[in-house]
């Protein structure tokens, strides 16, 4: 460690003091992470508080505020290390109100934790494993863990906290900041040039790659305490090609990397299965597991544990909040942990403000929680069974409308919210849900009711009409595009409400998967083999090939087709099918 | 007839009316295909009838046969303007163009290869990668545009300028151009369509463009007007069967009477079609009995068990059923259109003559909606449903 530990720095002190000792051409923002002393500092185990921290300390002391030159060129490499033995009291804030909870909650041991007991076992079992086989041989195993889930439910906690208990220190990939392009534009003229996100990962992948994170020195042996990487927050990719970029730089990781790192991947919208990012981080963690890397996901946090753990704040915070409020809480947070602490906050806050006194029975004017998600499914399901209320209800709504329609045109109200908003909660893109729609309205349509069946057919294609609009409009408007989106997906979705008028009686029905999908890959497929099959005297329209040429090739014997044998296989099959024209002659 | 073409086509297309052209080439047609001796072809025996009895020069080649002549004419006597061919598949589109360009280059223009060609676009802000297969010569290029889907009109431009900048120099009794076979112009989408108009006219020195497509009525007007014109009808069926019985007397076939007729007529006036169905007829039977059948390709006959599936019964499970059928074809790229106009002829046979004026009034509603649209299915499944609704209705009406 040897040179390392001359620059022992607290995050609350200048930046740019360390900024040529290590790593000479690059500047290095280091800041402190304490895992030991943790209980008695300002605990900063999640790296998005920790990237918070840094932004706050730099505050807390004006007189050494880092100009925004500096700060750009601490985008470049930036990630954290620690050090042990060290008291960190910068961190601290005088003023313990202010603090966050979610920094002065942050679990501090294992036990702390709200993950699954299970998944905290495996991913500390692996660490331990990992620390300990380096110190005989460096590289029979691979040093890669993966660890998914959706936001907040303690990926990084997690590892910091095992990491604090095994006594190993926490080595943070930082994104770098993202650069604006205006800014950029601006600042160019300061001597700065741009870089990509993904070019800097890939340096320093590469860096720890063939270096390591420490060089071995001999002299601290004693002192040397093992290591763990943690890359948070990988860059984002656009496009294919960069895409490959990390897929290519991270495996490259997992193959050759000796020291334990782990590799969070955020599930986002996991119900969202046409959304391009998600689809690629799931082939990323796929491939990363090809190359060797172990995966662990985590799940989300059980409203269970999540209120232990908001009763055990109030506690500590002498706060005067009901049960059924902290469930509530728990309940909209969604298993993500960090929102449901600082939706207590918020609530606190707000119950402060109002006086305790006050009625807090309705949680319904606080605003708290994440809005409700729906899965796809679920979006779905409602929709197609389209449940409505009993017949008196109509009577009601039917004397506020002021409007009287036609018998053949009246609907009893829905039993559920808007469409549109039911939409909304599912991020729900309107050519999935049309296709969706479309492949199992019809299990939901009365055997008798062929009419309906029509309406809505009907009604989809008037939303599939609409989407091709949107792919016709060359000039890229995102509004209207949003628009006609959001017009087709209710068209779609009222039209098989409306269409329905005769629901089955609800049972089970499983929502397929538009086989649609699949019939237009294999067309494609298909076409693909045609376009390149066809040759010959002429290039035939590909309307005549599958009307014409291919049913007759059939007859004829297979590979006639194109009318012209361009590869030998061909050749040598059409003649013996030939000849076996030919002795069918004879005979 | 052709006589009053003035040397530049072009002025000549703007003093007169396109629909003058169309008379100079008439519509009446004569057979394609010619009495001369059976050209070699490299594997005579493994050729499809189509291909091997394929006329293989204007003179030679009779088809259409006042058609050929003057575009003969035009070739040697004057500078070719740029040429759109339409007519309905069968009808010797493709026929007269290869006869054509043999006509202006000589025997060159039969030695094509197949390639598979990738082009780099640079679209401004990115490149686009398009791969393209195209039938060359020293002297044309063939492709289908349409197959690079909407970014058909990249390939059009960008092979035009490649075209342009390889222009073969102009040597005693060379021609000094190339000339771009474009097929399914009725596809391209009204960009590529209007980029089109623009190339041609910058370009029109080096290269010399001949469309083909089905119906000139999906070509912009602008493209029209800077062509010439020439129509290709349907043979008419005695034509047909003239050609058939020429293959015939060639292959050596004995002809039951009525037999090539039968054949004509199943064929809807397609030569293609004729003559490909009394291949199969061959390799089916020989020799030919008058009663012999003659079989609709297998998709028409999937299409008719749908349509009787249709008439059996109308529930919203037989509609999903019909769907699944639907599907089958569309993987097998039988294009949606084709589906729907043999679908909604399989119906009309057996419907009821008051219902008939109804159901096709909505296969073409949906049919343009689903030229509109993006994902056929939807909408011919709609007029399914339409349809199974409709006759369920009458069914009730009729019997209770």
């Amino acid at each position: 460690m040897g040179k390392r530990a001359t620059i022992v720095l607290s995050s609350s002190e200048d930046d740019g003091d360390n900024n040529d000792k290590d790593f000479a051409s690059k500047p290095i923002l280091s800041y402190f992470k304490k895992p030991k002393s943790r209980a008695a500092s300002a605990p900063r185990t999640n790296t998005k508080a920790s990237k918070k921290a840094r932004i706050s300390s730099s505050r807390s002391h004006p007189g050494k505020n880092v100009n925004p030159f500096d700060e750009m060129k601490a985008f470049c490499e930036d990630f954290g290390e620690g050090f042990t033995g060290f008291k960190v009291s910068a961190g601290h804030r005088k003023d313990n109100n202010k603090e966050s909870w979610i920094d002065k909650y942050k679990p501090r041991s294992i036990m702390d934790l709200s993950v699954h007991k299970k998944k905290v076992e495996e991913v500390k079992l692996w660490l331990e494993e990992r620390i300990n086989i380096k110190k005989d041989n460096h590289s029979n195993h691979n040093h890669v863990l993966v660890i998914t889930g959706q936001p907040g439910v303690g990926k990084s906690a997690t590892i910091q906290a095992i990491a604090s208990h095994l006594g190993a220190t926490v080595y943070e990939w930082n994104t770098p900041t993202p650069t604006i392009w205006q800014e950029h534009i601006h600042t160019t003229n300061a001597g700065l040039r741009y870089m990509s996100k993904l070019d800097e990962f890939e340096n320093f992948v590469e860096k720890i790659r063939k270096y390591g994170l420490i060089p071995s020195s001999p002299t601290t042996k004693t002192q040397k305490k093992p290591f763990v990487i943690l890359i948070d927050d990988l860059p984002v990719t656009n496009g294919k090609i960069s895409f490959a970029r990390l897929q290519r730089c991270l495996n490259l990781l997992v193959k050759s990397v000796c020291i334990p790192t782990v590799i969070l991947i955020t599930d986002y919208g996991r119900t969202d299965t046409a959304d391009y990012t998600s689809r690629c981080y799931e082939e990323l963690q796929t491939s990363l597991q090809n190359a060797g890397a172990c995966k662990v996901a985590f799940n989300p946090i059980t409203v269970n544990a999540i209120s232990k753990m908001l009763f055990r704040i109030c506690r500590e915070e002498k706060l005067k909040i009901k049960s059924q409020q902290i469930d509530s809480i728990a309940k909209a947070s969604g298993g993500d942990i960090r929102n449901a602490i600082t939706s207590l906050q918020y609530f606190n806050l707000k119950s402060d403000s109002k006086g305790i006194s006050d009625n807090s029975n309705d949680l319904d004017d606080v605003a708290f929680g994440r809005d409700e998600t729906l899965s796809l499914f679920h979006a779905l399901g409602k929709f197609l069974h389209n449940k409505r209320e009993t017949e008196n209800m109509i009577t009601i709504t039917s004397d506020t409308g002021s409007v009287s329609l036609k018998e053949e045109f009246t609907r009893l109200p829905m039993k559920m919210d808007v469409p549109e908003k039911v939409l909304g909660q599912a991020h729900g893109q309107a050519r999935p849900i049309a296709d969706f729609l479309h492949e199992n309205v019809l299990d939901f349509v009365d055997e008798e009711a062929i009419d309906d069946a029509w309406v809505v057919s009907s009604y989809l294609s008037d939303a599939d009409m609409l989407l091709a609009s949107l792919t016709g409009a060359r000039s890229r408007n995102y509004e209207a595009e949003n628009l006609v989106q959001s017009t087709a997906a209710s068209v779609a979705v009222r039209g098989v409400m409306f269409g329905n008028r005769h629901p089955l009686s609800s049972r089970w029905h499983a929502i397929r998967r538009p086989s649609l999908w699949q019939v237009e890959q294999s067309q494609w497929r298909n076409k693909k083999e045609m376009v390149g099959g066809r040759c010959g005297v002429s290039l035939s329209d590909l309307s005549v090939i599958a009307t014409e040429w291919k049913p007759v090739s059939k007859w004829l014997g297979g590979s006639m087709g194109g009318g012209d044998m361009v590869d030998d296989l061909h050749l040598d099959h059409s003649e013996e099918i030939c000849d076996d024209v030919d002795e069918i002659e004879d005979w | 007839m052709m006589g009053p073409f003035p040397s530049g086509p072009l002025k000549w297309l703007q003093e007169q009316p396109s629909s003058r052209l169309l008379r100079s080439f008439p519509a009446s047609s004569s057979l394609l295909y010619t009495q001369h001796k059976r050209t070699p072809s490299p594997s005579p025996s493994k050729m499809l009838w189509v291909d091997k009895y394929r006329p293989k020069s204007l003179d030679k080649v009779l088809v259409h046969e006042d058609v050929a002549q003057n575009l003969k004419k035009l070739v040697t006597e004057q500078d070719c303007p740029h040429l759109l061919f339409y007519g309905p598949p069968g009808s010797g589109k493709k026929t007269l163009i290869m006869a054509l360009l043999r006509q202006m280059f000589g025997a060159g223009a039969e030695k094509v290869k197949v390639e598979n060609k990738n082009w780099k676009v640079d679209a401004g802000s990115r490149t686009i990668d398009l791969e393209l297969t195209t039938l060359s010569s020293t002297h044309h290029v063939e492709l289908n545009p349409s197959d690079a889907g909407f970014q058909d009109r990249y390939i059009v431009q960008e092979i035009i300028k490649e075209m342009a900048k390889n222009r073969p120099i102009d040597t005693k009794g060379k021609k000094g151009f190339k000339v771009l076979v474009l097929n399914e112009v009725d596809k391209l989408s009204r960009e590529a369509q209007h980029s089109l108009r623009r190339t041609m006219e910058k370009y029109s020195a080096s290269c010399r463009l001949i469309l083909c497509c089905d119906s000139s009525s999906k070509v912009t007007e602008a493209v029209r007007s800077r062509c010439l014109n020439v129509r290709v009808s349907a043979p008419k069926e005695d034509q047909i069967v003239k050609v058939l019985e020429f293959i015939g007397k060639k292959e050596g076939l004995q002809l039951p009477p009525g037999f090539a007729a039968r054949i004509a007529e199943k064929s809807g006036r397609s030569l293609r079609r004729a003559i490909l169905s009394f291949e199969t007829c061959r390799v089916q039977q020989y020799p030919f009995t008058n009663n012999q059948v003659i079989s609709p390709m297998d998709w028409e006959e999937y299409v008719t068990e749908i349509a009787a599936d249709i008439m059996k019964e109308q529930s919203p499970k037989r509609l999903f059923q019909v769907r699944g059928k639907l599907y089958e074809l569309l993987v097998n790229c039988i294009p949606p259109e084709v589906i729907l106009k043999r679908l909604l002829h399989e119906l009309l046979k057996k419907l009821d003559s008051e219902l008939k004026h109804e159901v096709c009034h909505w296969a073409a509603y949906y049919e343009h909606r689903m030229r509109l649209g993006q994902k056929a299915i939807f909408h011919i499944e709609a007029f399914v449903a339409k349809f199974m609704s409709i006759y369920k209705g009458f069914l009730i009406a009729t019997f209770g």
